[in-house]
């Protein structure tokens, strides 16, 4: 393993994939088109079928609907060992009765490496993720942290097309987490193997990924890169689940050249017109990033996308204050960067809410 | 270091007291056996001549190696039983595995020696299967012949240990191991020697050693299969028809005692380091695979087979009890209730004394159970642990040899107020019985107390309760689930032991029903009586072990939401 890269590594496409367990149908109609060499993962809450989906690429759990292709090669009806599609365990499933070595060797003993070849191979693998000093342990013995990087070279020793990892983080505590997030992109990046990556953390989903698949109840919501799906989502599930979102209902109204948000309570906030139909019913989704907060004295301001409103309540956050603010029927979450000695706004005051067009998103109403 | 720090005179009386009566009843008469056998007889010198005396006589040879052979072979069969009824069921979906699983445990609610009659009969030369296969083939399959009885008796008893242990190894492993396994690209009977088997591995061995151990000590079936040469066997004979002084009693009971720690060891060494329970969260059981047609059927024909031959001594027994004349005929001649009117009228003694004295000696065992369980787990005390490993020590004392060690310790000291040798009195058969079954029931107290979160203890004294108050009031009743299952245990098993209790019987009077059935099984014309008694007593288990489910359960399903709560702690 003198340059690491893994030649034979694939795509993954997968099309109108539906899967129930019994009468329960758990995916609906996935479709994804994963590119070879990507780092792709699959985000969405506990119970959203991101494991039934990973599992079914690698050939377990109920015959599916719809069709699984590996590179070119369809493998929808393939048992699993004969997929060679490399899947880390969220519990790591080391095989307590064999060495760190042996636990490597298994994959390559199975395809009738020479023992030779073994040896140079599991010695590589082990050295890729630090583990060479080690091989001869139980893997009772090993922190959580190391028995990760052996579930990880137990894989990767046997040079699967694809790599899926299920919340390969989930058992690890915090500081570890953010340490082995960086190892096994570096990792990934060396190898230039497809990965898939499941995980229901934004936050490692953002810091990972190329791109992105939300999920939900079974079904995929949006599919991009980090950035698209927190400026541009799709809905108000993805807005919400890619980080915190001021999501209100209203209507499209044009009057002389001007695009204007209507929410029933009154307010109204100017948007950008493009694309946009007079009439039309949708929601307006902005971040608390996008938001001002100024002081209301200096003659009530009827400029357009600055709205009174009046604070309700505030939370120090360090390095900023998240303030809610009441704009008509709705309370607006608003976040100020803090600098040391400035002065913040207390429950009652009375303040502006100033709101850049450019800023916010308009959703369909579903 | 102070010996006792504040709030502990109360444990450390109570420790006291209990270690007091694990070295009167258990070290004390153990050591005098084991010191008699080094001790020459006539100069009472340390000597190893009796050891060499015993290898020297060829009779004590045989018994020895047939012993070996009887508890090896035992267990062979008793794998063979077991394997498949595991294997099928954890492995495969298979229609009634709860019932599979049920009956095979069956066979452990019944004296061994009591379902070996009836194996005579259904298996012996001239058994009912004998008879049909000669009448058929013309063959006769010596089943019965010799050892073979005493063989296929005992792994028929003891093969639901092997059941207990494989079952639950093979449900620990968790399906991630098979699926990674599955993943690298293994598959089939690969995956099963790679993975599954080594996994399952440790539960094997510990069943397989506890099977070896109990057959290895077992008196009552040899003896009733007049089986002679074997080692506690002879040791029973030698101390009953040669004499107390006898040195090679003594040294049968140092061999029986070495070779049930060899076993214990083995299983501890099996265990050690493996805990392979690697169930995760979400996994759970192996992957369980669907069969196909000819292949359920199949299995199901195997698991009925292994069925039918593992509860025939429940059906043998059933019939005798019921039977007039059963000999050289496929069934009995006829049907009676007579047998059981003739033992509730002339026997109830039996049954009235069994009753007293497994209820007495289970509630030994959970009180000092409990007790031995708080102060070992829950308090500081020093040498503590040495109350735990001299209880758990009773699991390597044959029946056989506790009997002597009694008979040797308590003959020579007199009751006060009843003026006889405390080695004949009843309660000597009870405290014997508290000893045997210790072990088990301690282990349930344990379980038990480790599932109550120290929490609720220190909530109670922080709100004034004191430590006597607190271990009653809320440690005691959260463990009552585990503390009834230690109970039933005692109490079932107790009810059917025979050997140490042969030993310490000095007057029909005194005598449980194991040794009744024992004595009725002597005569031809005892055999119907003998079988009804003996379905009387796996009813008396049977029904303890049922009441004792129904209240767990109910107990448990009361106590979900605190157990939940706490469990985590
Ligand atoms: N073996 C199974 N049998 C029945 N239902 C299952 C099984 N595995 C998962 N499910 C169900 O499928 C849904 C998706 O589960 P899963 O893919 O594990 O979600 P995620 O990994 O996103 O948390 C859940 O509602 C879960 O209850
Ligand atoms: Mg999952």
């Amino acid at each position: 393993m003198t340059s690491p890269a893994i030649k034979n590594t694939s795509g993954v496409t997968i099309e109108d994939l539906s899967l129930s367990f019994g009468s329960t149908q758990v995916l609906k109609g996935v479709n994804l088109e994963i590119k070879p060499g990507e780092l792709f993962t699959f985000l969405g809450p506990s119970g959203s079928g991101k494991s039934t989906l990973l599992r079914a690429i690698a050939g377990f759990g109920p015959e599916p609907e719809g069709r699984i292709l590996v590179g070119q090669d369809d493998v929808t009806r393939l048992p699993p060992w004969q997929r060679n599609v490399g899947m880390v365990f969220q519990s790591y499933a080391l095989w307590p009765h064999m060495t760190v070595q042996k636990n490597v060797a298994f994959g390559l003993e199975e395809r009738k490496v020479r023992p030779s070849d073994i040896r140079i191979r599991v010695d590589a693998a082990l050295k890729l993720v630090g583990l060479l000093d080690l091989a001869e342990r139980q893997p009772s013995q090993l922190s959580g942290g190391q028995q990760q990087r052996v579930a990880l070279a137990r894989t990767i020793v046997v040079e699967p097309r694809v790599l899926l990892l299920d919340e390969p983080l989930s058992n690890l505590d915090a500081n570890l987490r953010v340490q082995m997030r960086r190892e096994i992109l570096e990792l990934q990046r060396q190898l230039a193997l497809t990965t898939i990556f499941v995980t229901h953390d934004q936050e490692e989903a953002n810091t990972m990924s190329d791109r992105i698949a939300v999920l939900n109840d079974g079904i995929i919501q949006q599919v991009g890169t980090p950035l698209e799906l927190y400026d541009r989502p799709a809905n108000r599930f993805v807005a919400h689940f890619l980080g915190t979102a001021n999501l209100i209902e209203g209507t499209i109204r044009k009057t002389r050249g001007k695009t204007v948000f209507t929410a029933p309570d009154g307010t109204a906030i100017p948007v950008e017109g493009a694309g946009l139909k007079s009439g039309q019913d949708c929601t307006a989704m902005f971040r608390p990033q996008s938001l001002e907060v100024l002081p209301r004295g200096r003659g009530t301001s009827k400029r357009t996308g600055e709205l009174p409103g009046t604070v309700e309540h505030r939370e120090f956050l360090g390095h900023l204050i998240r303030y809610a603010v009441r704009v008509g029927k709705h309370v607006m979450l608003v976040d100020e960067t803090h600098q040391s000695g400035e002065a913040a706004y207390d429950a009652g005051d009375s303040v502006i809410v100033r709101l850049r067009k450019e800023q916010i998103q308009i959703l369909q109403t579903q | 270091m102070k010996l006792l720090a504040r709030g502990q005179w109360g444990p450390g009386a109570v420790a006291l007291s209990l270690g007091l009566f694990l070295i009167v009843f258990l070290i004390i008469p153990v050591g005098q056996v084991i010191y008699v056998a080094f001790q020459d007889p006539n100069s009472g010198a340390l000597t190893l001549i009796n050891f060499i005396d015993f290898f020297n006589t060829s009779l004590f040879r045989e018994s020895f190696i047939n012993s070996f052979y009887v508890a090896s072979m035992s267990v062979v069969l008793a794998s063979a039983f077991a394997l498949p009824l595991a294997y099928f069921t954890t492995r495969f979906n298979f229609g009634g595995s709860v019932l599979i699983q049920t009956l095979g445990v069956i066979p452990l609610i019944m004296p061994p020696f009591v379902g070996a009659v009836a194996m005579l009969l259904l298996f012996g030369e001239n058994g009912s299967i004998n008879l049909l296969l000669g009448d058929w083939f013309g063959i006769n399959i010596p089943f019965m012949q010799g050892l073979n009885g005493v063989i296929l008796v005992e792994s028929i008893h003891y093969f639901p240990f092997i059941l207990i242990n494989l079952s639950a190894a093979l449900n620990n492993i968790d399906r991630a191991m098979e699926e990674s396994a599955q993943n690298l690209g293994s598959s089939g009977a690969r995956l099963f020697r790679r993975i599954v088997f080594p996994l399952a591995m440790p539960g094997y061995v510990a069943g397989a050693s506890l099977v070896f151990l109990k057959v290895f000590d077992d008196l009552g079936t040899p003896l009733l299969l007049n089986i002679n040469t074997m080692l506690a066997p002879q040791a029973y004979l030698r101390i009953t028809s040669v004499g107390i002084s006898d040195p090679m009693g003594y040294v049968i009971s140092v061999i029986l005692v070495a070779f049930s720690l060899l076993a214990l060891w083995t299983s501890f060494l099996a265990l050690r380091g493996k805990d392979y329970a690697t169930v995760q969260k979400g996994g759970g059981g192996l992957m369980k695979r669907d069969l196909r047609p000819w292949e359920k059927a199949g299995c199901y024909a195997v698991v009925i087979f292994i069925l039918l031959l593992v509860l025939s001594p429940h059906f043998g027994l059933a019939i005798l009890s019921f039977g007039t004349v059963w000999s050289y005929s496929v069934l009995p001649d006829g049907f009676t209730l007579d047998h059981y009117f003739r033992v509730f009228s002339t026997s109830s003694q039996f049954i009235t004394n069994t009753l007293l004295y497994a209820g007495l000696a289970a509630t030994i065992d959970v009180v000092f159970g409990t007790a031995i369980a708080y102060v070992v787990w829950r308090t500081k005390l020093v040498g503590r642990q040495w109350l735990d490993f001299a209880a758990m020590g009773a699991v390597a004392i044959p029946g056989v040899v506790l009997g002597i060690g009694y008979l040797r310790t308590f003959y020579a000291f007199n009751v006060p107020v009843i003026d006889k040798p405390l080695a004949s009195w009843w309660v000597i058969i009870v405290i014997a019985l508290a000893i045997r079954r210790l072990p088990y029931a301690l282990r349930a107290c344990v379980a038990a107390l480790q599932q109550v979160s120290i929490m609720l203890e220190e909530a109670a004294e922080n709100l004034g309760a004191g430590k006597r108050r607190t271990v009653t009031r809320i440690v005691v009743p959260l463990m009552s689930g585990g503390i009834v299952a230690g109970f039933v245990t005692s109490f079932a098993t107790a009810s059917v032991e025979l050997s140490a209790t042969i030993m310490l019987v000095s007057a029909e009077s005194d005598a449980p029903l194991a040794f009744g059935i024992y004595e009725f099984m002597q005569s031809a014309s005892g055999r119907g009586p003998g079988a009804a008694l003996g379905i009387i007593a796996v009813l008396i288990v049977g029904i303890a072990t049922y009441v004792s489910h129904r209240f767990i359960e109910r107990r448990e399903s009361e106590r979900t939401p605190v157990a939940a709560a706490t469990a985590g702690v």
